[in-house]
């Protein structure tokens, strides 16, 4: 890994460092000199055609090792010093015969074309070995982001990369739950000084853009990922110019689409662990409600009867321990509707609770919870005035039963005895209302909305028995029907609880056809 | 004449509920076997040949809704079956398999033995040739010559309502599924027209009932179905 890395930061920030230029020039000044200096004695045995030739060999040379300036240099400094020392009046510039100009000539240009040729060969292997060698740490990279974990991992990886490519500083920012953007940096979560929050925000908004006003500029790229914008990479630059963002800008899209792809799988990897998380605590809080449910059941059935088995047992008990038994069976009654009640609200709140709604018409529910409160409601007459033509509803019977009785359970335990108790239904425009009245002291001002609330009683020190679970089951079940529900008082006194569902589309009943030949009646 | 001790298999798992079932049933005058998982009641039910089974559909070894099924594969012995509320599509799966009612826990004694004596008299009465008329509450119905009288006032039913009514009375006592009565009086196509059996048996109430509101013979078994009670 480390070798590929410093090569490549060669082989990226290029042979153009101003102190190796200037060495490079240097070396081909001595190239010249050196050249020179082994023609002078051979010029006696040589043919200056020939001392020509060792000049253009050490231009192709210079061109080969040093590059295509210090070639163009040594080009010139070659006829020069070929005419100062070798061509006729030696030791000085002037020509005595003409043709040497031609000759001259002749030299700088096959040397400088030589020379082009030649450094330009090199440097096309230059780039291509370059170009190799970049894939390969990109490949490195891509690699390592595959097998990241976290998005720190990630911002770590892409950092590292950076920094021993091209020296910059890259910081990932990421959306938080709130949609901020935050840099996703291991360890410190502070704002790096360099990162200007608006241009960030612009990036995530799919527009690359660069900070030109910060003390370095800082390139903001978007992490496009196949879904979304995934955040924003940042790069500041290692130095005042911006040539690094500019030469290297597709290395740093690419770099930023590799980031964007590492986010997303991370994100998905993360969504798909909750959801997974959120199944086994689902299956669990199901399954802790329906054994707590049979847990509790199951010996309150049991008291339930063995009390009952008492005051029915034959020879009867003394009056006064029948009335014991008794007693024990209605208070193990009750607590047995507390805890249905308990396990109904511990079930609706966990979104348990799956509606099995049908069509069916409202007097039914009606009348099936009346038949189960004909113990609460012996003190009570009960009117029930439904318009005739009332639709069909969509509801949960059992749930609504269970509306219904809590409605009417809470009438009958504040209203005095006798005082009548009055369930009347309406059609509205897209529903219908249904309400449940009673004429007892009515609900305390101020408190109609927060009656709906959990463990909240009209009366706080209340002797009447109940835990104020009944309403906020009504509540819940009215409203997963798509209702709404409401408490008030009525004019001439007594509490007034009105709620409503949805009347939707109900379905058509084939009309019977009468069957002619039969006796009905 | 010495009547013989009908005999009931309780099937429950919790020891105090059969002791208190078994209590109650015996005071009644019934011969009462116990059994405490599906494998020993299907056992009991072949053995004694018992003329009513109760059965907890919460047991420890198999599915209470199985274990009817099985039963039903050879015995239709009246089946009353033990379950928690809020657990209405188990009391149906059990109804459709061939329960023929429930008693939702906790439940009182007097429930109990009122379910148990209903059905005991239905098995009575399944040998005998069952009488042309049934009368309830000011309801005279004819059943062979097809009328319903109303304090001796004709009721004009419609051909639907009549074959309802008679499913009803021919299952006096037992819980009949929507799915059930669907099945029996329109026939297999239209099990899923869930709202017509409602629909249906509220004009009957409406004709029958002394307050529809308010039944007192065609009772509604909320989230299941409905009972006939004579």
């Amino acid at each position: 890994m480390v070798p590929v890395k410093s090569t490549l930061r060669n082989a990226l920030v290029g042979d153009g460092a101003v102190a190796s230029t200037f060495r490079t020039y240097f070396l081909a000044l001595v190239a010249c000199v050196l050249t020179t200096a082994i023609a002078a004695p051979l010029s006696k045995h040589l043919d200056l055609a020939n001392i020509v030739m060792l000049f253009l060999l050490n231009v192709v040379l210079v061109a080969v090792r040093l590059g295509r300036g210090p070639a163009v240099m040594a080009s010139f400094l070659s006829v020069a010093l070929f005419d100062f020392f070798f061509v006729p009046p030696q030791l000085s510039f002037a020509v005595h015969d003409v043709q040497y100009l031609l000759t001259f000539a002749v030299m700088l240009t096959v040397a400088l074309i030589t020379g082009q040729l030649t450094a330009g060969l090199k440097r096309q292997a230059e780039l291509a070995s370059n170009k190799e060698r970049r894939t390969r740490a990109l490949y490195e990279m891509a690699r390592e982001l595959a097998g990241a974990l976290t998005i720190a991992q990630v911002a770590e990886i892409s950092r590292r990369f950076l920094r021993d490519a091209v020296d910059a500083e890259a910081t990932l920012l990421v959306p938080d739950r709130a949609g901020q953007l935050k840099p996703a940096a291991p360890g410190n979560g502070d704002q790096p000084q360099h990162i200007a929050p608006q241009m960030a925000t612009l990036a995530y908004e799919n527009t690359a853009c660069t900070d030109l006003d910060a003390p370095r500029p800082v390139g903001y790229f978007p992490l496009k990922a196949p879904t979304r914008v995934r955040g924003v990479m940042a790069v500041a630059s290692p130095n005042k110019d911006l040539s690094l963002l500019h030469e290297h800008h597709e290395l740093l899209e690419t770099v930023a689409s590799l980031v964007a792809i590492a986010i997303e799988r991370l994100h998905y990897v993360e969504v798909a662990n909750s959801a997974q998380l959120q199944m086994v605590s689902e299956r669990l809080r199901s399954s802790i409600l329906s054994a707590v449910s049979h847990d509790l059941r199951t010996p309150l059935t049991a008291l339930v009867g063995l009390a009952d088995s008492l005051s029915i047992a034959k020879p009867p008990l003394p009056a006064q321990h029948r009335g014991t038994a008794e007693a024990i069976r209605d208070q193990a009654m009750r607590l047995s509707g507390l805890v249905g009640n308990l396990l109904d609200m511990a079930r609706l709140n966990a979104g348990e609770v799956k509606l099995r709604k049908e069509w069916q018409p409202l007097e039914e529910v009606i009348g099936s919870s009346l038949k189960l409160l004909e113990k609460n409601l012996a003190d009570h007459p009960v009117a029930v005035h439904l318009p005739t033509e009332l639709p069909l509803l969509e509801y949960d019977a059992v749930l609504i039963e269970r509306v219904f009785c809590n409605l009417l359970e809470n009438a009958a335990k504040y209203s005095p005895p006798g005082s009548p108790v009055e369930i009347s239904a309406r059609r509205l425009d897209t529903a219908v209302e249904i309400a449940v009245c009673d004429q007892g002291p009515g609900i305390p001002a101020g408190q109609s909305p927060d009656i709906f609330g959990m463990f909240v009683r009209g009366a706080r020190e209340s002797a009447k028995p109940g835990v104020g679970l009944g309403l906020a089951i009504c509540r819940a079940i009215i409203e997963g029907h798509g209702g709404s529900i409401s408490a008030g008082n009525r004019v001439e006194g007594g509490a007034r609880f009105v709620f409503t569902l949805p009347a939707g589309n109900p379905p058509t009943v084939e009309a019977e056809e009468p069957v002619p030949g039969t006796r009905h009646g | 004449m010495v009547e013989v001790a009908p005999k009931v298999v309780v099937v429950e798992d919790e020891r105090q509920i059969r002791r208190f079932v078994r209590t109650a049933l015996e005071d009644e005058g019934c011969q009462v076997y116990e059994a405490e998982t599906g494998a020993q009641a299907l056992v009991e039910a072949g053995a004694r040949k018992p003329d009513l089974v109760i059965l907890d559909l919460g047991l420890p070894d198999r599915d209470g809704i199985a274990v009817i099924r099985d039963l039903r594969s050879w015995s239709d012995v009246p089946v009353l079956i033990l379950s928690a509320r809020s657990n209405e599509d188990d009391k149906i799966g059990a109804l459709d398999a061939g329960a023929d009612d429930y008693l939702t826990k906790p439940f009182g004694v007097g429930e109990l033995l009122a379910r148990t004596r209903a059905l005991l008299r239905r098995k009575l009465r399944a040998g005998d040739t069952t009488t042309p008329v049934v009368t309830f509450g000011g309801i005279r119905v004819d059943l062979s010559r097809r009328t319903v009288h109303r304090n001796d006032e004709p009721v004009h039913l419609t051909p639907i309502e009549y074959r309802l009514l008679g499913v009803l009375l021919s299952n006096a006592g037992r819980v009949l599924t929507h799915r059930q009565l669907l099945k029996e009086v329109w026939g297999p196509s239209y099990v899923e027209s869930n709202h017509y059996p409602r629909i249906y048996v509220a004009h009957l109430r409406e004709k029958l009932e002394i307050d529809p509101a308010r039944p007192q013979h065609i009772l509604t078994e909320t989230g299941v179905g409905y009972r006939f009670q004579p």
